[in-house]
């Protein structure tokens, strides 16, 4: 519909536009300040002195940039993991229909709404069985197979409209099946695989549950995980401090989202909106 | 590289003669199938199972303490001491509250960006940037707006005289968990707004034409053409959106910890307590057995609802 709007309209999006944004500015905003500058009253809407002592600071703590290089290892691998298995499970569920597929495809999607936090006490006492406890693996592990039935749902609906036709062409041609998936139909759904792969990704960045229990060394802790054991005082926290962290741990999702936008956005309504 | 890659094409066709081609299919179809299966049924479907299991035994995480069947001792306490309930209602008030207000606030600001705005482009995706601020940040980020003596919340609200004293919204037995719904609210208004707004593109434009034709408001058409359109949407979106805040764990986690004196504390967070703070596995495990009943009862229910409204 497009009409033009009343003012009521403007005036209803600026407030909501405060609320949403207002806050992210505020935390770009309290990281260039100082400690005196802070804690005044009334707040400075601006900084008066802007200071990078802040960003210099967690530059210079290497706890904290291990934990930050960590969430890029635990994300970059997980999101790996999880566009290949959704991939074959993917194309799996679309070109095979065998009987009991809808069940089985039913019951990954059943399972992968239940809270983790439900199963987190069995998982634990799982990986610590089989000597996984304390691994990056455990977290990878976890994360991949929360993200895989989503995904490879997704990944069915591309494959979805990709035509039989190409297949049967490729298989007259001499192409086997393995080949066919790799060289015929990957290439066509691109944008789907870049879309679960952005999708993944910031779930994976975004774990503080498993980490939170399956990991204890701090060698390969993540983020969020790291600035809670870190920064957070019992009583009283450095706001600017904590501030700056959460700039840095939003930054690199900030950068996808100004790049990949349309990916990320295409993912996300891919399958609600048409299922 | 070439000839190896000749040598394989060859070998398909040969491969499929020999064993027929829907049988060669149907082992390919289970392969495919096959890191999937593994991978969540080590890290889901077992556990889950396990986790049922584990309930009805004594399991501590303690040194000397043994693995036994203990008669339903794990529910019994839970139900005696009472806390299971107030667990189960403050999840429920909660996933409520945070629901509504998404979808209120969700409607307004898609139906907002689907008109003609101005800078509609730019509007469109700024609207999305919490979708994106992860979830502990999102807590922190609000707590610094929520403190007590410093926070900009507090300053605002006495400044416009509607306080007169600055609250603790975080640990006051009234706000606290208002404060973690604000957090939640926040971070999922974009998710909600990206589903709604993509639902009405979808509405042809025809039909707000004939609308308007037959005499109907803007007040009309959005009750009678967009809401209507949009059933499908808005069907998908809500259960997804309850289930995620039925499951929320790191904001309550950061943010309040449960307290004040457990006025938060989450069927989420009590899980986790039990388990990994007094080192009760079995009565955590039980915990989750509740909860994985009442997720159960739920769905049933929602999809039998939908399903005679839609009849």
């Amino acid at each position: 519909m497009n009409s033009k709007p009343k003012k009521r309209s403007y005036i209803i999006l600026i407030i909501l536009l405060v609320f949403l944004v207002g806050p992210i500015l505020w935390m770009f905003v309290t990281s260039f300040k100082d400690n005196i500058a802070i804690y005044k009253i009334p707040p400075e809407w601006l900084p008066h002195k802007p200071t990078l002592s802040n960003y210099i600071n967690i530059f210079k703590d290497k706890l904290f940039m291990t934990y930050y290089m960590n969430n890029f290892i635990t994300a970059f691998l997980t999101t790996f993991l999880t566009i290949i298995i959704s991939i074959l499970a993917g194309y799996s569920f679309s070109r095979f229909k065998f009987r009991g597929s809808q069940i089985l495809l039913m019951a990954f999607l059943s399972v992968s709404i239940f809270p983790v936090v439900g199963i987190i006490t069995a998982l634990y006492s799982t990986f610590k069985n089989v000597g996984l406890l304390n691994t990056r693996a455990a977290v990878i592990l976890t994360l991949t197979a929360a993200n895989v039935p989503f995904c490879m749902w997704l990944m069915k609906g591309f494959f979805d409209d990709i035509p039989r036709a190409l297949e049967e062409a490729a298989y007259i041609d001499g192409c086997g099946r393995l080949s066919t998936l790799i060289k015929v139909i990957l290439p066509l759904c691109s944008p789907g695989i870049l879309a679960i792969g952005l999708y993944t990704f910031l779930i994976a960045w975004d774990d503080y549950l498993y980490c939170l229990t399956l990991i204890t060394d701090d060698k390969i802790r993540t983020l969020s995980n790291g600035i809670s054991m870190r920064y957070l005082g019992e009583l009283s926290y450095d706001w600017g401090n904590v501030m700056t962290v959460s700039v840095m741990a939003s930054i690199p999702l900030l950068i996808l989202f100004i790049f990949l936008q349309k990916y990320m956005i295409q993912g996300l309504t891919a399958g609600s909106v048409k299922g | 590289m070439k000839e190896a890659s000749i040598a394989k094409h060859k070998y398909a066709p040969k491969l499929y003669k020999k064993m027929g081609r829907e049988k060669h299919d149907r082992i390919f179809a289970v392969l495919l199938l096959l890191p999937a299966l593994i991978i969540v049924g080590f890290t889901t479907f077992f556990p889950i199972a396990k986790s049922v299991i584990m309930s009805f035994f004594n399991y501590k995480l303690k040194a000397n303490a043994d693995y036994y069947w203990n008669d339903f001792l794990n529910y019994k306490e839970l139900f005696q001491e009472g806390e299971i309930f107030s667990a189960i209602g403050t999840t429920f008030k909660f996933m409520t509250v945070t629901v509504i207000l998404i979808f209120i606030i969700g409607l307004i600001l898609s139906n907002i960006l689907n008109k003609d705005v101005k800078g509609r482009a730019v509007l469109r995706s700024v609207v999305l940037l919490p979708w994106i601020i992860p979830t502990i940040v999102t807590g922190l980020l609000w707590m610094w707006i929520f403190q007590p003596q410093y926070g900009v919340l507090n300053y605002i609200l006495m400044k416009l005289n509607i306080i007169a004293d600055p609250i603790n919204w975080v640990a006051s037995m009234k706000f606290a968990l208002y404060s973690v719904v604000t957090a939640s609210v926040w971070r999922q208004i974009p998710f909600i707004t990206i589903m709604l707004l993509a639902g009405m593109q979808g509405i042809p434009n025809d039909l707000y034409e004939a609308a308007t034709i037959d005499g109907a408001n803007s007040r009309q058409c959005f009750f009678k053409v967009t809401l209507p359109m949009l059933s499908n949407v808005i069907k998908s979106t809500l259960l997804i959106s309850i289930i995620t805040n039925f499951k929320q764990f790191p904001l309550f986690w950061i943010m309040t910890g449960g307290g004040p004196v457990n006025k938060t504390t989450t069927l989420a967070i009590m899980t986790y307590k039990n388990s990994f703070v007094n080192l009760n596995f079995g009565k955590g495990a039980a915990v989750s057995t509740i909860w994985l009943v009442i997720l159960i009862v739920f769905s049933i229910v929602y999809n039998k609802v939908f399903k005679t409204a839609r009849d």
